[in-house]
């Protein structure tokens, strides 16, 4: 069953237990965000603060929409246990079959129901947490969805980027120099010195959210994926002062234009990756012309930190699959990637029909061709379940051969400067390297002399695995 | 009372003493808590000899914050933002 928006999900979070409702009052101020990392580090639910100190009743806060793979599983409409080998597969096979949006009326679309203009906008109307302490500000956009568009080719881009509130009617924020916003920003509107138009949106379906996170290749439409993951039109309006679009049943949606010729200060902010690593900014400013939004606004949340919460979820599964396409479309025998959220997108798991030196430096070519998330890969036979990270642990200390197995790309200009490894000199400079460990057996190897596995389902033959399953219980076990 | 200010900088050396341009925020409690300002102020390092200065607690890149605070004076409020182009320390770091 697909979900139409984010109170509709949270009505069967509530049948299924994951969601807790908060009716005392919180504070937005440090209160809010240290109750959610508090609780996905305890692997708890998500929580809805229903009531929030400084601001009015009906004003609330949401945190940890797909925290965990129960959630993911339950807004992709399949039951709450699904594995997660079973949530890619399916989030890859309903990725085939796109679905264009449709376009609602304005006076059909929720998100419509309230609207400032000009001078009412007042983003302190809204209950911006501030997260965490010592951030650079109250981050409003978090587990959002920024809409923006390549008015040459009509191509609009879905990403979830960070924004804090800089004052009543300015946001600042970092979407990575690498990015697709940052890519349309430098392709059209630098060149012309035109503002950029941008729609923030906050409380979107989770699909919707889920999407933005996914690494798509460029031009293409993340609204189409949305609604091939919901198997039904993902339901858009156009915004009050422009010609985006956005999904109808979101929460908030501030509308304005990034600047080119003006900046303000983003940052520093606990990120993804797990740590506040002095990712502060000259950051974009984004100009607020307008704010809609639904009666009883609910602002959505992560409190990023630490793997797992919804990020390092989200881009599990969507990065991921992506990069299994595009694995596939360049030609390499791959059978399986797995992007386990601990990794926090910096390391993945590659399973391959044949492995070896060429294969793993083709991999290597491919993470690292354009703008670079990852700086660790395991490349592994395909007899290894990559879902099960004890598996890829005990193949790459044993298959991966210390001197010859290693791979190392450098660059600069592409890589990820939110990867804490990094100097700041390497961050300001986008200078990294990824590295492909090669835990395959060598292709050239004669088959007589690959070792074998020492496990019961490799080592024993068929028939002594079957004599010793069927009479199991007949040595005295349960 | 003393005003509450806070400002961040890459490192605490990057920040001087005497008049400065910089963006600072508000701590004032209440909703609109770290509200954004591009000030001209003069600072001090050592908050008390600074005659009716109000409270500057500085934080690092990483958030850090420095334990002693500093004394500000706003002398003028400027503008919301300042001139630059998205991204633009990355590409003259890039170009160095």
């Amino acid at each position: 069953m697909p979900f139409k928006d984010h109170r509709d999900f949270i009505k069967t979070l509530k049948k299924t237990g994951d969601v807790v409702e908060v009716s005392k009052t919180v504070d937005w101020d440090l209160e809010a965000g240290a109750i959610g990392r508090r609780m996905y580090e305890m692997g708890g639910p998500s929580i809805w603060f229903k009531k929030i100190k400084d601001y009015p009743e009906g004003f609330t806060i949401y945190n940890g929409s797909l925290g965990t793979w129960r959630r993911v599983a339950i807004s992709l409409g399949l039951p709450p246990e699904t594995p997660v080998r079973e949530i890619y597969r399916l989030y890859e096979e309903r990725l085939e079959k796109p679905i264009d949006p449709i376009i609602l009326e304005k006076k059909k679309a929720p998100c419509k129901e309230n609207i400032l203009l000009g001078d009412q906008v007042d983003l302190y109307r809204f209950p911006a947490p501030m997260i965490h302490e010592g951030d650079g500000g109250r981050y409003i956009g978090t587990w959002d969805l920024v809409v923006t568009k390549d008015p040459g080719t009509g191509w609009t881009n879905w990403g979830m980027y960070r924004f804090m509130v800089h004052n009543k009617r300015w946001l600042a924020g970092w979407p990575q120099p690498t990015s697709q916003l940052a890519y349309q920003m430098k392709k059209y509107y630098l060149p012309r010195n035109e503002p950029m138009p941008v729609a923030l949106v906050i409380g979107a379906d989770p699909i919707a959210h889920m999407v933005a996170t996914a690494p798509l290749r460029l031009e293409e439409d993340e609204a189409k994926f949305a609604g091939a993951l919901q198997g039904r039109p993902i339901e858009l309006v156009k915004c009050e002062t422009c010609d985006l679009l956005v999904p109808a049943r979101s929460e908030i949606v501030i509308e304005g234009e990034i600047l080119t010729d003006q900046i303000v200060p983003d940052g520093p902010f606990g990120e993804y990756p797990g740590y506040r690593s002095g990712t502060m900014a000259e950051g974009v400013g984004f100009r607020v012309k307008a704010i809609t939004f639904r009666s009883n606004p609910i602002l959505t949340m992560i409190a990023l930190g630490v793997p797992i919460d919804d990020s390092s979820i989200a881009a599990s599964l969507t990065a991921g699959v992506a990069m299994k396409r595009g694995l596939k479309h360049r030609g390499i025998p791959v059978v399986d990637v797995f992007v386990p959220p601990e990794g926090v997108t910096h390391l993945i798991y590659i399973s391959v029909k044949k492995g070896g030196a060429q294969i793993t430096r083709e991999v290597l070519e491919y993470i690292t061709a354009r703008r670079v998330m990852v700086s660790k890969v395991i490349v592994l036979d395909e007899d290894v379940d990559i879902f099960d990270s004890g598996q890829v642990l005990h193949a790459f200390a044993t298959k991966c051969h210390p001197g010859r197995g290693i791979l190392v790309e450098h660059y600069e200009g592409r890589a990820n400067s939110l990867t804490p490894c990094y100097s700041p000199k390497e961050r300001e400079r986008l200078k990294g390297a990824s590295v492909a460990f090669d835990a395959t057996w060598p292709p050239e190897w004669p088959p007589e002399i690959v070792p074998i596995k020492a496990s019961f389902k490799t080592i024993y033959s068929k028939k002594i695995q079957d004599k010793i399953i069927q009479t199991w219980k007949s040595y005295g076990f349960k | 009372m003393k005003k509450e200010y806070q400002t961040f900088v890459r490192q605490y050396k990057d920040l001087n003493e005497g008049t400065q341009k910089l963006f600072v925020k508000d701590l004032t409690p209440g909703p609109r808590k770290y509200d954004t300002k591009y000030v001209k102020a003069k600072l001090c390092r050592n908050l008390k000899k600074m005659k009716n200065g109000d409270i500057l607690r500085i934080r690092s890149e990483s958030g850090i914050l420095l334990p002693e605070p500093w004394g500000i004076k706003i002398l003028e409020e400027l503008t919301e933002s300042v001139p630059g182009q998205p991204w633009e320390d990355v590409f003259k770091a890039m170009a160095r």
